[in-house]
C-alpha cells in the first residue's frame, strides 16, 4: 500500500454526530483515551503542496508521521469537505479550490 | 538575614531600591542599552537567581565552565553566563576596563555595571564544550555564534526593581521572595517541576511521582488536614525568548496555575512562579543550570524527566540523569527526582508509569505534538488527559494575549509586550 502523509482533524461530540449522519464515523480512529480523530489521507504530492501553500505547518516525520500545525480554518475547511463530500479523500478538491480562489476560498459554500 | 544559595555561597542581592541613592549613583555615568537577553541576565543576576554569580563572567569563570563545568573558583556552573559587545560599541561608547557605565533597557535606567575586563573567548570552543555540537542548526550553538566578538566582565547592580507586566505580576518572585513563602506555607522539601509547556496530565503525573518522591519519609499525619502540608511542588515556568510554534509564556503560567485553583493539587502544596531565562536547549548542561537556580530559590529537590531542555537528537533521553548522577552530592545544592514519562493505559483505563504499568503494547504516550494538535483544532480532550478547566484557560491565554493562538506567532512575536520593563527613575 502507499506510504500516506495524513492530515489529523480532532472531533468533538457535536462533529462526530455529524459524521455519523454523514456515514463517516466508522472510519474514525481512536487516541488517546478515546478521543476521536479523522485521518484525511495526503499522498506525497498533495503533502507536499499543502506545506508550499501553507508554510506554517510542517510534516512531523519524527514522532507523528503526520501533517501537523496547519491553521484551524484549514481543518474546519476540509472537515465541512469531507462531510458534505461523504469521503476522506477531499485534498485535490481542496487544494484546487483555495488555488483558485486564494483566501475567498474560507467564505465560499461547498456546492 | 544572609541567606545561602547554590555552591553555600550567600544568595546575590545587588538592587539598590532607593530612587534618590539610585538617581545620585547613575549620574555621569556612560550609557550603554542592553539587548533583551543582557537585560534579562542582569535580573536573574542581581536578583540572585544565578547566586553566586555578581555579574557577567570573566574570561576565567568563562573558560572554567567551558572546560570544566564549574566557576574559577569551582563552584558547578555549567553555562556561560556573559555580556558581548562589539569592537565597534566598545569605541563608539569609549569603554575600557575600570569603567562603571549605566546599561538602559528601552532607553530608561536599568543597571550599573562594573567592567572590570573586555576579553575574547573562541565561540566554537563555547559550543562544542557546551552544547556538544558546533552545528548551528542548535538554538544554543546559534545562540552563541550570534554573539558578538567581545565580552564583559564584571558586577551588574539593578538601579530599580523590573516592572512585571500582568498576567505576570504574581508570579514574579525572587529567590528572597520565594523562600518566605516557602517559611510561610511550612514546607521543608519543595520540588521543582521545570516547564515550558501547559499541563496535561501526563505533566500533572509527573509532578505527583516527584512529590510524593522529594516528601519521602516525612510524616505525612498532618496531611489529613488542609492547609498543614509540610512539603510542596513548585512548578517554576522559565519565560523569556520565544520561537514560533511554542506555547505563549501567558498561557504556560496562568494554566499551570489552574491546577492548583481547580484542585488537582491542594492548595497548600502547589504553587506556580517564573523565572525569566531564554532556553538554551543544552539538554544535560541545562539541567545542570536548572538545579542551580532552583537551588537559588530555596528548594531542596529537581524533577528531571525524560530529555529535559533537549532539542532534536542532540541529546539521549537520559542523559541529564547521567550527567546529574555523576556529580558529587556536595556539588550539587538539590537532590534530583528522575522520573519516567506517564502514559494513558486503554486496559487500566488511567494514566499510568511505564515503569509500572504491564501493559506495554497497548500504552498510549502523550505526544507533545498530538496535544498541540488538539489544541490548535479547539477540541476540548477528555478530563483523563487534559483537564476542562486547563483547556479553557489555555484558549482565554490564546483570546486575551496570543492573538487568537495559545502558539507563539509572527504576530505575537512583533507585537506581544515584554513580560518586563524599567520605568524612568
Amino acid at each position: 500500500m502507499a506510504e500516506t502523509f495524513p492530515i489529523n482533524i480532532w472531533i468533538n461530540e457535536e462533529r462526530f454526530k455529524a459524521l455519523q449522519d454523514a456515514g463517516l464515523a466508522n472510519m474514525l480512529k481512536e487516541e488517546l483515551a478515546g478521543m476521536k480523530v479523522m485521518i484525511v489521507p495526503c499522498t506525497e504530492p498533495q503533502r507536499d503542496k499543502i506545506l508550499k501553500l501553507f508554510p506554517m505547518a510542517k510534516y512531523d516525520a519524527a514522532t507523528t508521521k503526520s501533517i501537523e500545525l496547519l491553521p484551524k480554518y484549514v481543518k474546519d475547511k476540509l472537515y465541512n469537505m469531507a462531510v458534505k463530500r461523504k469521503t476522506l479523500n477531499v485534498m485535490d478538491e481542496f487544494t484546487k479550490g483555495f488555488e483558485q480562489a486564494g483566501d475567498a476560498f474560507w467564505n465560499q459554500d461547498i456546492a | 538575614m544572609e541567606l545561602i544559595g547554590h555552591g553555600g555561597k550567600p544568595l546575590v542581592e545587588r538592587v539598590i531600591t532607593d530612587k534618590a541613592e539610585a538617581k545620585k549613583k547613575i549620574q555621569g555615568l556612560k550609557q550603554i542599552p542592553a539587548s533583551r537577553q543582557m537585560a534579562t541576565e542582569s535580573i536573574g543576576m542581581a536578583l540572585g537567581f544565578f547566586s553566586p554569580l555578581q555579574g557577567f563572567m570573566k574570561r576565567a569563570d568563562v573558560d572554567a565552565v567551558v572546560q570544566k563545568m564549574e566557576l574559577a573558583d569551582g563552584t558547578l556552573w555549567s553555562i556561560p553566563i556573559v555580556y558581548d559587545i562589539s569592537d565597534k560599541e566598545i569605541a563608539e561608547y569609549g569603554i575600557k576596563a575600570g569603567d562603571s557605565v549605566l546599561l538602559t533597557r528601552n532607553g530608561n535606567p536599568m543597571a550599573i555595571f562594573e567592567i572590570e575586563e573586555i576579553f575574547t573567548y573562541p565561540k566554537e570552543e563555547i559550543a562544542f564544550k557546551v552544547y556538544g555540537t558546533k552545528e548551528e542548526k542548535h538554538p544554543g550553538v546559534a545562540r552563541t555564534y550570534a554573539y558578538k566578538d567581545k565580552f564583559l566582565g564584571g558586577k551588574i547592580t539593578l538601579v530599580q526593581s523590573p516592572k512585571v507586566r500582568e498576567p505576570y505580576t504574581q508570579y514574579f518572585l525572587t529567590p528572597r521572595q520565594h523562600r518566605e513563602k516557602f517559611k510561610s506555607l511550612n514546607w521543608q522539601r519543595i520540588v521543582a517541576h521545570q516547564t515550558r509547556n501547559v499541563p496535561h496530565s501526563g505533566h500533572e503525573w509527573l509532578m505527583k511521582h516527584a512529590y510524593i518522591a522529594a516528601h519521602g519519609e516525612l510524616p505525612v499525619e498532618s496531611m489529613e488536614v488542609m492547609g498543614k502540608a509540610i512539603s510542596g511542588v513548585l512548578v517554576n515556568c522559565i519565560v523569556g525568548e520565544k520561537r514560533a510554534g511554542d506555547y505563549i509564556d501567558e498561557a504556560i503560567v496562568l494554566s499551570q496555575d489552574g491546577l492548583r485553583k481547580y484542585g488537582y493539587f491542594r492548595e497548600d502544596i502547589h504553587m506556580t512562579t517564573m523565572t525569566f531565562w531564554d532556553m538554551r536547549y543544552a539538554g544535560p548542561k541545562e539541567a545542570v543550570h536548572h538545579s542551580i537556580i532552583r537551588a537559588n530559590l530555596g528548594l531542596t529537590h529537581h524533577m528531571f524527566g525524560r530529555d529535559h531542555a533537549g532539542v532534536g537528537t542532540y541529546y539521549d533521553s537520559y542523559e541529564a540523569h547521567r550527567l546529574l548522577m555523576s556529580i558529587p552530592k556536595e556539588k550539587l545544592f538539590v537532590t534530583p527526582i528522575f522520573v519516567l514519562e506517564w502514559a494513558y493505559c486503554p486496559h487500566c483505563g488511567e494514566v499510568t508509569c511505564i515503569g509500572l504499568c504491564g501493559h506495554w503494547k497497548e500504552l498510549q504516550k502523550f505526544s507533545g505534538t498530538k496535544i498541540r494538535s488538539i489544541l490548535l483544532d479547539e477540541v476540548k480532550p477528555t478530563r483523563l488527559i487534559f483537564r476542562p478547566e486547563v483547556f479553557d484557560i489555555v484558549m482565554d491565554a490564546a483570546k486575551k494575549y496570543g492573538f487568537g493562538s495559545p502558539f507563539v506567532t509572527p504576530e505575537y512575536l512583533a507585537k506581544a509586550a515584554p513580560a518586563f520593563s524599567f520605568e524612568p527613575l
